[in-house]
């Protein structure tokens, strides 16, 4: 972000970056920056907190009414809200723990109300509906693969068949709102549904497969520190 | 999770030993009046459009995001999976704020938000992306656009 903000710089435009990286500024040093105490992610603070996001963006512009020569690094010192999470906080459904392709079933009606909710929805990068991404990645190079619609080839399709169940499942779990924490829904995720178990399982598949385009996306499926070969010493 | 020190590892040796590019000077551009400003802002969490094919890793390539894309029809096709996703998933200012941008020219603190904005694929060399960010910027420049929030993930 640092260099974008050089090459911008030098072809005529004022810029400030809102930095979640302190370390990377200073080494950088692009003209004028905000470092944000903030979860990688959330540059601007919290969802739906209009007031600390509009706060953080005027301290932004505010820099470029300094008159203090540059680089300009200044610290944002407001912390986000409910950042320790809620932990009153419960997946809002009964999950059928029979299967994944059962599990994401009864996922679906939460999913309806979170979508109701929220007003949006970030599943379809794939092209492929929840459910049908779901047994996409379980038969993937499997004896009976599900056939690769046209437009995106098998390893893409599988990323983003893997980031969009991540966000059917993410966004069911806020569908009745409240505050839990980014990392208690990525710890549901990951250690209670049996999608999270499928795609864990597939990414370390991918990460020692004979395929190398399978290979190259193995690095993008799974949180690093959730990854099968980190948490048993071998990543 | 807020400062480098609470990320996880090995995310965090990862992020710490990021090579990063030095630049031999800062150019600074002598900023308009606040009133004046006519604002853009640019994210690297690989946002395109519904539709799109979505951005791959190390694409150097960008992606502009029109006022009239609904906020829902803004996905992140962002390589890396070692940053939150849960906060855009609920609200897209988290990570564009858009919407914030627009409040400020209505209250007259800015004199322009943008009409469009862009984004490019974090965790690219920043070197490589050097062609298509001043390719941006002229764009920028032809839309009247002088200043430009930076949003990285």
């Amino acid at each position: 972000m640092s260099g974008l903000a050089h090459y911008l710089e030098d072809a005529g435009l004022a810029t400030v970056i809102v930095a979640l990286v302190r370390e990377h500024i200073v080494q950088m040093r692009p003209p004028r920056a905000l470092w944000v105490p903030y979860e990688l992610g959330r540059p601007f603070g919290a969802p739906d907190d209009t007031g600390l996001q509009r706060r953080v963006l005027q301290a932004a512009l505010a820099l470029l009414d300094r008159t203090d020569s540059t680089p300009l690094l200044v610290d944002f010192d407001e912390e986000a809200p409910f950042a320790e999470g809620d932990p009153d906080w419960r997946f809002p459904g009964a999950l059928d723990s029979n299967n994944p392709l059962a599990e994401a079933a009864s996922v679906m009606p939460v999913w309806q109300l979170a979508r109701e909710r929220i007003g949006k929805t970030s599943v379809g990068i794939s092209g492929l509906s929840p459910e049908t991404a779901v047994e996409f990645i379980e038969r993937f190079e499997g004896d009976a693969p599900m056939p690769n619609p046209k437009g995106m080839a098998p390893m893409s399709r599988a990323r983003f068949a893997i980031d969009d169940i991540k966000a059917f499942y993410l966004e069911s779990a806020m569908a009745e709102g409240g505050h839990p924490s980014s990392r208690q829904l990525q710890d549901w995720f990951w250690n209670e549904t049996l999608a999270g178990a499928l795609v864990r399982e597939f990414q370390e598949r991918a990460r020692v497969s004979d395929n190398a385009n399978l290979r190259l996306i193995a690095s993008s499926l799974v949180p690093a520190e959730r990854t099968i070969a980190f948490i048993e010493g071998r990543g | 999770m807020v400062r480098l020190v609470d990320v996880p590892e090995p995310e965090r040796t990862v992020i710490a030993d990021l090579d990063c590019p030095a630049y031999s000077d800062t150019p600074a551009v002598t900023p308009v009046a606040a009133t004046d400003r006519h604002v853009a802002i640019l994210s690297t969490a690989g946002f395109i459009v519904r539709g799109e094919r979505p951005m791959l890793a190390n694409e150097t390539g960008y992606r502009a995001i029109d006022d009239n894309v609904a906020d829902g029809d803004v996905l992140c096709s962002h390589v890396s999976v070692n940053f939150d996703r849960t906060g855009f998933q609920q609200d897209l200012n988290v990570m564009l704020p858009r919407a914030r941008l627009a409040e400020l020219e209505q209250g007259g603190v800015i004199g322009k938000a943008a009409g469009t904005h862009y984004a490019f694929m974090g965790a690219t060399g920043p070197s490589r992306l050097e062609d298509k960010a001043r390719e941006v910027g002229r764009s920028m420049l032809a839309l009247g656009v002088n200043t430009v929030v930076l949003a990285p993930v």
